[in-house]
């Protein structure tokens, strides 16, 4: 028995009511990350303001996707860090699909939380804290089958056999007639019409097909107070459980679907990155957090030594976190095409909110050019670059007014 | 302390020199200085030299220079800061003299933008003054970097994108009859306001073009200066301001510390004002930079450059014409090369032998602002008849 406290989701503000395209800064991680501090915060975390999250005592994160950035150099820092989580947390990456995501809840011990993401068709992520109390859910019926109609390789390659049919007679509707089910609620990891057929009711709509469509599904029948079956297929493989009584908290960061933007990209040489520079900002850089001297209480951000009127070096600094809320001092956009990065962009120096601290930050979440002087928004993680092979994390600007949509979604 | 002269200048036209690489240019910016030396040089004269050089094109700037100007006997110091970089070999060359170390130095100044594809600038050059882990892979290229400071000026001050379109037209008018110059073409404010965006708010015809070039000047002391001129222009002034390198560090971007800091430094030293300047060649790599450095520079009250360019006060013929080479905006922009090819100029204007001459001009300022808008370098200029002592 599984008690979930809460559950959070995140849509790419991007796409359509056919499904959400991330942002160009988005990947699996920052998208991990949207949901899963949404999911500590909605436990009674941090306020608003942002700064140090509680991270409600979690003690392990486990990320679900089928796209994680890097197979090898690690996204477990990248991903403790955006969520404001202690270095020595275990991560757990698993590579899987809906079923996996649900298996990942079911085995989770309390003070985990289970966070699945997906890019690809269409993407999102959502996150579950399980506790010691919460809605209950139990692992009621799990079957792993091969059908590998659709591959990918781990060169990314991707091959469909091109049999949908198939697919879905031999692959999902067989495994849960062998699995003598009771008709679900719900069934995470397929289009909206396929698990229609085969639900009892209405089930509920998921915008994704992947990973976090498990989560996204568990969301929906929490705020539902619904009881009864969840499953979750990844092609022929499925894996079920029993929803029961009790609740969690649900957050939605689901912004209404706007067009992606018209953005450029022009090949060039691979941006330079100095590893030795990346590995000094990290801490600052990828927590958002400034360096606070001793004795003055100044803030520095980015952190750094300072040289005392009478000479004396001062290296006392400790890092602190700064607010995410603030708002445009100056912004410009870059429309002349840049190799390397999707043009246009829009720039901004951010004035955070009472700390007398500016960002200089990429806007996210808006089209390029509509953000102006005095508008207020959010700091939030993203994929700045890729350079040289190296995804290189930082905040950029979220402008608020772009967030009106989500308040009304939720 | 030692007066210093400007006793020869000479530049290569600013251009897209493809067929010339760094120790083409050299030689001849240096041969054209040595020919405009009125009673003639002999290069033996030379006791020191400073060269001005952003990038390290073909390699080690100091023994480039030594080598192709033939001056393998004497030292040779490389000055690097950022677009200053020009009249801070200036400045470094006066204390040469001034001390009384020197009595005939070489300041030269090149850089060969055009060496790279026009694509990768971007890159190359912002990786010259960026921080590396936090500023570099947002994408700040050159132009994103004074359009930071332009689009908070406009916010708070009542200039408009009109009237950075008019210091363009200005500039270009200017560049028509300067030999040397990039870019000799008339343009219309609505060519401006309508070219093609490059970073808002500057579009295409707001921006400084990529330029080759090297620049020249022969500098002695008062001491000796009557051995190479009757007519020397005197350095009166030098001064190098720095500011907070991050953008999110300065707290008022309308405004240029470093220019101010440089500016006070330079008119001190020289006991002059800003109302004493004749004529001045401004750091106009975007028109708006030039139109907040009028403010910095103390030729109009804070906010109020939007009037000197209504009132034509900055065009030749006005009060206090601004770039009369056609400024970086039309002559050019090689960094290294800039600041001591605006001196070039004002050796021409206060000698009154300029291609597109001031009348009456008896004071000159240079300016340069660069670095991510961190440093600042102003010379002032005395004609031959404007320094009695």
């Amino acid at each position: 028995m599984t008690h979930v406290a809460a559950i959070a989701t995140y849509l790419p503000c991007w796409g359509s009511a056919r499904g959400r395209v991330a942002g160009d800064d988005e990947d699996a991680v920052t998208l991990a990350v949207e949901a899963g501090r949404a999911a500590i915060d909605v436990t009674g975390g941090s306020s608003p303001a942002g700064g140090e999250a509680d991270t409600g005592g979690v003690q392990r994160v486990v990320l679900v996707s089928r796209e994680l950035p890097l197979l090898e150099g690690g996204n477990a820092a990248v991903l403790l860090a955006g969520l404001g989580l202690a270095p020595e947390i275990e991560v757990s990456e698993r590579l899987g699909g809906a079923s996996a995501a649900l298996d990942a809840l079911t085995s989770a011990r309390p003070r985990t939380l289970v966070i699945a993401a997906d890019v690809q068709p269409s993407a999102g992520a959502a996150a579950a804290l399980v506790a010691d109390s919460g809605l209950h859910i139990a692992p009621c019926a799990r079957l792993a089958r091969s059908l590998p109609v659709r591959t990918r390789s781990a060169d990314g390659k991707v091959h469909d056999y091109g049999d949908p049919r198939l697919l879905r007679e031999r692959g999902v509707l067989a495994s849960l007639a062998s699995l003598a089910a009771d008709k679900p609620l719900a069934l995470a990891g397929v289009g909206t019409r396929q698990a229609a057929a085969v639900c009892a009711g209405q089930p509920p709509a998921l915008p994704t097909t992947g990973a976090s469509s498990a989560l996204f599904a568990l969301a929906a029948l929490a705020e539902s107070r619904s009881s009864g079956p969840l499953f979750a297929a990844d092609q022929a493989t499925v894996s079920g459980v029993r929803v029961g009584d009790g609740t969690a908290l649900v957050r939605r960061l689901e912004p209404a679907a706007r067009p992606s933007p018209a953005s450029t990209f022009t090949p060039g040489k691979e941006i330079p990155v100095s590893l030795a520079a990346y590995d000094r900002a990290f801490p600052a850089k990828v927590r958002f957090e400034a360096g606070r001297q001793a004795g003055t209480g100044e803030l520095d951000f980015p952190p750094r030594y300072r040289v005392r009127q009478d000479g004396a070096l001062r290296t006392d600094y400790a890092l602190v976190p700064l607010p995410r809320t603030g708002s445009v001092y100056t912004g410009v956009t870059v429309r002349v095409p840049v190799p390397g990065l999707p043009t246009p962009y829009s720039l901004v120096i951010v004035e955070l909110d009472d700390v007398g601290v500016r960002v200089l930050a990429r806007v996210t979440g808006a089209v390029p050019g509509t953000v102006n002087i005095g508008d207020r928004g959010r700091m939030v993680l993203r994929r700045v670059a890729v350079r040289s092979g190296v995804p290189d994390y930082g905040y950029a600007f979220c402008p608020e007014v772009h967030e009106e949509a989500e308040e009304a979604a939720v | 302390m030692r007066k210093v002269a400007i006793v020869g200048a000479g530049m290569t036209p600013f251009a897209e020199h493809f067929s010339l690489g760094i120790k083409d240019l050299l030689p001849m910016a240096f041969a054209e200085c040595a020919a405009s030396v009125d009673k003639g040089l002999d290069i033996a004269d030379i006791q020191a030299a400073w060269f001005g050089e952003l990038s390290t094109t073909d390699g080690f700037p100091s023994g480039i220079l030594a080598d192709t100007c033939g001056l393998l006997d004497i030292p040779v110091t490389r000055v690097e800061n950022a677009c200053a970089t020009g009249n801070d070999a200036v400045r470094n060359a006066v204390m040469g003299i001034a001390s009384g170390f020197y009595d005939v130095v070489l300041v030269m100044g090149a850089d060969k933008v055009r060496e790279s594809a026009s694509k990768d600038t971007f890159w190359e050059w912002a990786g010259m003054t960026r921080d590396m882990a936090w500023d570099y892979p947002l994408g700040l290229v050159a132009p994103a970097n004074f359009a930071l400071h332009a689009a908070r000026y406009l916010h708070e001050s009542p200039a408009t994108r009109e009237h950075m379109a008019m210091v363009a037209v200005k500039n270009h008018h200017h560049a028509v009859s300067n030999p040397k110059a990039q870019l000799r073409f008339d343009i219309t404010v609505e060519q401006v306001l309508n070219a093609p965006v490059v970073v808002e708010p500057f579009g295409l015809y707001d921006c400084t073009p990529q330029s080759d070039g090297a620049a020249a000047l022969l500098l002695a002391s008062e001491d000796v200066a009557d051995k190479y001129t009757n007519r020397p222009v005197w350095i009166r002034g030098v001064g190098l301001g720095l500011d907070r390198v991050m953008h999110q560090h300065k707290r008022d971007m309308t405004t240029f510390p470093a220019t101010i800091r440089a500016a006070k430094a330079a008119f001190g030293m020289a006991g002059l004002s800003p109302a004493d300047v004749d004529v001045a060649e401004v750091h106009d790599c975007f028109t708006a930079v030039e139109m907040i450095s009028y403010e910095d520079l103390g030729f109009c009250p804070r906010f109020e450059a939007y009037k000197l360019v209504e009132a034509g006060a900055t065009s030749v013929g006005g009060s206090i014409p601004v770039n009369p080479s056609g400024g970086l905006k039309a002559k050019g922009h090689p960094p290294g090369a800039t600041g001591v090819a605006q001196c070039v100029e004002l050796f021409e204007q206060l000698r009154g032998s300029a291609s597109n001459q001031v009348d009456g001009a008896r004071i000159g300022l240079a300016h340069n602002i660069g670095g991510p808008t961190a440093v600042s370098a102003v010379t002032v200029l005395a004609g031959p008849g404007a320094y009695r002592s």
